[in-house]
């Protein structure tokens, strides 16, 4: 028997809380942009669902949600550093001359484009969930007295430096994604010849299609297709 | 055709090191690579200067002993080749070759582009055996193999031992390797006596021993000269969590 902790700190175990909790994380972006897609249905959907989606079993889901997001992300963010840090203590000095053969810059640059995504979403919830950040768009609201989520997008998006920075987070999730979701498969063991092909294809495609899916929105702003 | 080296040197453990250049001439495309650095040797030796060292043995491609960054590449450009296998034809006159060790801080440099890989077998120790009744060897066929459980043993058990798999790692890991040792035994009805706890004790071990961790680059698959499948290592991650249950 192996002590508990050893278990815990071992590369493949955390390697197992980054891919468990990293499919949680892709799964709450699938959420998030089905809600966001309601943009496109106009003010009345949007805002209903923004009401909704507080006040739900008297506000209980939110919050048990939040506390899972919030776990799952402290764990992976965690994860990530301490084996990042590990792996550069156990490669040393390298060769003068390095090639790569297999390695993209995506799966070489997680750690830095996971860090980017952290401080991207601290911005991200102090601008539309805290209201710390652009105050000026957060105090909307609609004719039935609800908090106008559907004008603080739209008002929020009709700002050049607000599209930049989110259209640039999202290419950096993007970057994320591409190695992430297959990697997640291969660390959890859900591999095999028959399957391998499809999961090392699908993972960026899936990546991909959720970062256009999230820049539809600002794009839609800014071509006016979304007023 | 006529090359410039440039050679890692290092004097030992505790020596910085550093690339110098060297000219070979004369060498013919049928040489191995090693036969090559053989021919520098004597020469070195002649003018009285310290000879390169390197690890070697069968020389046929089997034993696993050695093994250098040959260009940027563990083993030199070829695939599925190991140093020894690899021959001068694979280069042309005039070429600069860098050779360096295999670089890992579980790997410590002895001298030049010899690693101590020691670690390996440390990592073997705590759990790449089968427990076996002693007496007379049973009969052939006594146990019931299946040609397909039997295949994927051998695929994993191709394994040589070399390290360039934790040479190719950006992360320095030793996944594959370790990877491959769980997943030739476990595929046997001789290795489940210690299925249970095999993969917990050679993975702690492995990071005990300093290996980086696995990122899912597969640059230890594209390095490895047998070939191995990046597959054992996710066969590993599934055994590592059935021995933590």
């Amino acid at each position: 028997m192996q002590p508990l902790l050893a278990i815990w700190n071992s590369t493949i175990f955390q390697k197992w809380v980054m891919a468990v909790t990293g499919i949680v994380l892709v799964g709450f972006l699938a959420g998030h942009l089905s809600g966001n897609l309601l943009i496109f249905l106009g003010p009345d959907h949007m805002n209903a669902y923004g009401v909704e989606l507080r006040e739900l079993l008297h506000g209980s889901v939110i919050w048990v949600t939040r506390i899972g997001l919030l776990l799952a992300f402290v764990l992976h963010v965690r994860a990530g550093i301490v084996l990042a840090a590990r792996n550069r203590k156990s490669t040393g000095v390298s060769n003068s001359k390095v090639t790569n053969k297999t390695s993209t810059i995506a799966s070489r640059t997680m750690v830095y484009s996971g860090l980017l995504i952290l401080f991207y979403v601290i911005y991200h919830l102090a601008h539309f969930t805290w209201g710390l950040a652009h105050t000026e768009y957060y105090s909307y609201v609609d004719s039935l007295g609800r908090h106008d989520v559907y004008r603080m997008v739209v008002e929020s998006f009709r700002n050049p430096v607000i599209v930049a920075t989110y259209s640039l987070a999202m290419i950096v999730t993007g970057l994320h994604l591409n190695h992430a979701i297959s990697s997640a498969f291969q660390t959890l063991g859900i591999n095999n010849r028959r399957i391998n092909g499809l999961i090392r294809s699908a993972g960026p495609i899936v990546g991909i299609a959720l970062v256009l899916g999230f820049l539809s929105v600002p794009l839609s702003v800014v071509f006016g297709l979304v007023k | 055709m006529n090359l410039r080296l440039h050679i890692w040197r290092q004097t030992g453990p505790s020596d910085h090191g550093m690339l110098r250049a060297y000219n070979v001439n004369n060498v013919s495309e049928h040489m191995s690579f090693l036969e090559m650095l053989d021919v520098l040797n004597e020469e070195l030796i002649e003018k009285g200067e310290e000879p390169v060292a390197f690890d070697h043995d069968c020389r046929e491609g089997i034993c696993g002993t050695c093994g250098m960054v040959i260009n940027g590449r563990p083993h030199g450009p070829l695939s599925r080749t190991t140093a020894c296998q690899l021959h001068m034809r694979s280069f042309k006159d005039g070429d600069e070759i860098y050779i360096e060790p295999w670089r890992a801080t579980a790997f410590p440099i002895v001298r030049d582009l010899v690693v101590d890989r020691s670690a390996f077998d440390r990592v073997i120790q705590r759990g790449g055996f089968v427990s076996v009744n002693t007496g007379n060897a049973q009969d052939g066929n006594a146990i019931p193999i299946s040609k397909i459980d039997a295949d994927v043993s051998m695929d994993a058990a191709a394994c040589i031992g070399c390290g360039a798999c934790v040479a190719a790692c950006p992360n320095s890991s030793a996944s594959l390797f370790v990877a491959a040792k769980i997943g030739h035994l476990v595929a046997l009805p001789q290795g489940k006596a210690e299925a249970a706890t095999r993969a917990m004790s050679m993975v702690l071990s492995m990071d005990a021993e300093g290996f980086g961790s696995c990122t899912n680059h597969y640059e230890c698959e594209a390095a490895c000269p047998k070939g191995i499948s990046a597959d054992f290592i996710a066969q590993m991650n599934r055994e590592f969590m059935k021995s933590v249950f």
